[in-house]
């Protein structure tokens, strides 16, 4: 294959043209600064004439109700994240117009790239418009405009990158350093990702955290309250105290259920009558007279789901990380049952969830139905059935026992494709040097495999601290998580101001976690 | 007998006891869903029985039967893989910039990605469904293709980036050095070495957009002809109408399941061990 010598190229068209092309740097430069103004006056213009800020503005002061929150409805409306990207997009425009006037080939090669997103962007718009067009009823009228003119738009600016495809070597001058370049390749690289990230997360994630800051109810047509951060406050509403033991007078000694448990003064009724209650009792070890350390919350059911969910990512992720590791291993060695476990490795995480959470409830049936149960009493493990979907002590142990059995394989087909990425050779010269099997797998398998291993880590880290379906199906509201809890406040409370405020609460533990696991696990961010 | 050849002999028995052990725990619940799929309603609720006493073919003719299942099963097959071909192609610019390339805000960029898998799809179910909306896809099968890179594309960039910073960095200064783009760089020279990776990736979207439950529940809902296969399961409404359909769930699991197992078995040797060759040859 041969390419073409950009920089030679360049250099010599520059060379050859030594004056040309100011008239076409300053048309080019006068066409993106107008594009920049024409996007913040877009954004200006649909915002003040927007019917629902409008209707704020010019809010009869004689009316009964009060008039909403304007900065309320304005978030509603807009958002925070699109204005900003439309004003940062025209300022980026404008500054790059006016870059143009030096006429640098960074400007250039920077207009180049935004005349190619805008095809693109235009392209898109179009097509979605046609979509939308087609699905809405026919008696509806068509509305030609939608698509005509993103299409009209996308021939321009079409027009504009196959021009700059061509000439930008002589409109502009000099030449672009090593880093600028990486630089801008880069960002050219990473806009469809940003695009996505946009409009699949950051968006929605807004328009949640809107929501958190009102006393929305789900599915409801009420106009909903601005509360401020009244939702966070009983969040986040956590406090410890000490807590001594129910004293025995006469024997000296602390209170004792039946099973041997020590039994606990509560907190005091000033806090219990706040809303106050207890989820952990951790015995104080280093005390005369027995005292406890008492963590209560406003919302117990939501701290107990935090715990829940920590404990049982840790156990999950833990003997997921082993299996895997196993079976990756396996398969990728020349062992006679590697083709055995290559479908191991699949099964089970080809099965969607949805019927993977039936199949083991069915597996789990607390009655002789339950085939579980019936292979333990076979197997003179058990004589009676066991209780695993209601016992509380044994949900949590059931439902680690389905996660790893369903996503070990996720890992294992990870790690696999690692581990086909480290050179044979290496382990042919360590048997040379007499090293075993063992030998090899930590001092060759597992130091080049870490990459692998952190990246693996932190996404099933986060998906097990996200875990829904599973507990949802399995208990419903037996058991909650973080995320249960969540869909429990929505559904089924309907309050979907505080769900959202649980959502962006999850949001930030889970990214303060993840942070400093990244770091922890010296996962390569660098 | 030498003391070290037991210890082989033993080290063997016990390395093959764990391989049976881990593929009884794989395969079992496979297992159990083919032999409920065979199963009367009757049977199953009142003992478990290891194999089907009187095994019935009904609960493959009601998922067969009708073209419901069928449908849904080409619509799930088109949404996963256009899903997870546009997330590897997405995917792989990014991770080609987040892992070759230097540049001021790399690593924040990187928590950016991440930061998509940091929040529990509920939190963001009303907020898409707007979006879904505004976008005039829901209701279609783009409604899925739209949102599924929520959890799709982080996890391929960010595998993606860590096999694309693995391979040398001789590579692609020997390809500046012949006068190649940047672009042409990643194309022709670095997308061809992390093949393995790309085929895992793209394997690992594809059954997560496979499996994907609420967001399909949610935006295809008026449209029964847009819906996905767990969508179309989790409506059975059975043969029994006071019965949960679980004989027909499990058929209609072991009609989605082989032939997805066929396939990326099929996939998996003879594609990854192509691309590899090709890659090696340059």
């Amino acid at each position: 294959m041969t390419f073409t010598p950009l920089i030679e190229h360049n250099q010599a068209a520059a060379a050859e043209n030594p004056a040309r092309g100011r008239l076409a740097a300053y048309f080019l430069s006068s066409l993106f600064i107008f594009l920049g103004l024409a996007a913040i006056l877009l954004l200006i213009v649909s915002v003040t004439s927007s019917p629902v800020i409008r209707a704020v503005l010019e809010w009869d002061a004689a009316s009964p109700d009060p008039a909403p929150s304007l900065i309320l409805v304005f978030l509603a409306e807009f958002g925070i994240i699109l204005p900003l990207l439309i004003l940062g997009a025209g300022i980026g425009f404008i500054w790059l117009g006016f870059q143009m006037r030096g006429r640098h080939v960074t400007a250039g090669h920077w207009a180049h790239i935004a005349a190619m997103w805008l095809t693109i962007g235009s392209l898109i718009l179009a097509f979605l418009n046609a979509v939308q067009t087609l699905n809405t009823k026919s008696d509806t009228p068509v509305n030609a405009g939608a698509i005509l003119f993103p299409l009209v738009a996308a021939g321009g600016f079409a027009a504009l990158y196959v021009w700059l495809n061509n000439n930008r070597w002589w409109v502009f001058r000099g030449q672009e350093d090593y880093l600028a370049r990486e630089t801008r390749v880069a960002w050219n690289m990473l806009i469809p990702t940003l695009a996505v990230f946009v409009i699949v997360a950051a968006r929605p994630l807004e328009q949640t955290f809107i929501r958190s800051l009102t006393d929305k109810r789900f599915a409801s047509q009420e106009v909903p309250r601005f509360v401020g951060l009244e939702n966070y406050r009983s969040l986040l509403g956590i406090r410890l105290d000490s807590v001594s033991c129910r004293w025995n007078e006469e024997t000296g000694a602390c209170v004792t259920r039946n099973d041997g448990s020590i039994r606990w003064e509560s907190i005091d009724q000033g806090l219990l009558e706040e809303g106050y209650r207890t989820v952990w009792t951790i015995p104080l070890p280093f005390e005369a007279r027995a005292h406890a350390l008492a963590i209560s919350s406003l919302d117990d059911d939501f701290l107990q789901g935090i715990g829940t969910t920590l404990v049982f990512a840790a156990i999950s992720v833990t003997l997921e990380l082993l299996i895997a590791l196993f079976m990756a291993v396996t398969v990728n060695s020349e062992f006679a049952g590697r083709g055995l476990m290559r479908a191991v490795m699949l099964i089970p995480w080809a099965i969607p969830t949805v019927i993977s959470a039936r199949l083991w409830e069915l597996m789990l049936k607390d009655t002789n139905a339950g085939i579980i149960n019936r292979v333990l009493m076979d197997l003179q493990v058990i004589d009676l059935p066991k209780a695993w979907l209601s016992d509380v002590t044994l949900q949590l142990p059931a439902a680690i026992m389905v996660d790893v059995w369903k996503t070990a394989p996720f890992m294992a087909l990870l790690l696999l494709a690692g581990l086909q990425t480290i050179p044979k050779d290496l382990y042919e010269a360590a048997a040379v040097d007499g090293a075993t099997r063992v030998n090899q797998f930590f001092k060759i398998t597992l130091p080049l495999l870490r990459p692998t291993i952190g990246v693996a880590l932190v996404f099933r880290t986060l998906d097990a601290l996200r875990v829904f379906d599973l507990f949802n199906v399995l208990f419903g509201r037996q058991q909650l998580t973080m995320a249960t809890y969540d869909y429990e406040t929505l559904v089924n409370n309907q309050r979907d101001g505080y769900a959202s405020a649980v959502s962006m609460i999850i949001f930030l533990l889970i990214a303060v976690f993840a942070m400093i696991y990244v770091r922890l696990l010296n996962v390569e961010t660098e | 007998m030498s003391r070290r050849r037991v210890n082989d002999i033993l080290r063997r028995a016990l390395f093959n006891i764990l391989i049976f052990v881990i593929a009884v725990y794989a395969l079992f619940p496979f297992y159990w869903a083919f032999s409920t799929s065979f199963k009367t309603e009757n049977e199953m609720f009142h003992r478990a029985t290891y194999l089907p006493q009187e095994p019935t073919l009904k609960n493959y003719k009601y998922v067969l039967g009708g073209d419901t299942f069928l449908v849904a099963l080409r619509n799930s097959a088109f949404v996963a893989g256009t899903t997870s071909v546009l997330s590897l192609i997405v995917g792989s610019f990014a991770a080609y910039a987040l892992g070759r390339l230097r540049f001021r805000g790399r690593t924040a960029l990187l928590y950016i990605v991440l930061s998509m898998t940091m929040f529990p799809a509920i939190s963001i179910l009303s907020g898409l469904y707007s979006i879904v909306r505004e976008l005039g896809v829901f209701g279609t099968p783009f409604a899925l293709i739209v949102t599924y890179p929520v959890f799709t594309l982080p996890f391929t960039v960010w595998v993606l980036t860590s096999f694309f910073k693995g391979l040398p960095a001789e590579i692609e200064q020997a390809a500046i050095v012949d006068g190649a783009t940047t672009f042409q760089t990643f194309r022709f020279i670095l997308l061809p070495l992390t093949a393995p990776a790309l085929v895992t990736t793209g394997l690992l979207a594809f059954v997560s957009s496979w499996n994907e439950y609420l967001f399909a529940l949610n935006f295809t809902i008026t449209n029964p002809s847009a819906q996905t296969v767990p969508v179309a399961i989790a409506q059975f409404s059975g043969i029994d109408a006071f019965q949960e359909p679980i004989a027909e769930i499990m058929a209609a699991a072991m009609v989605v399941t082989i032939p997805l197992v066929t396939l990326v078995l099929i996939f998996q040797r003879r594609i990854v061990a192509g691309l590899m060759a090709g890659a090696v040859k340059g």
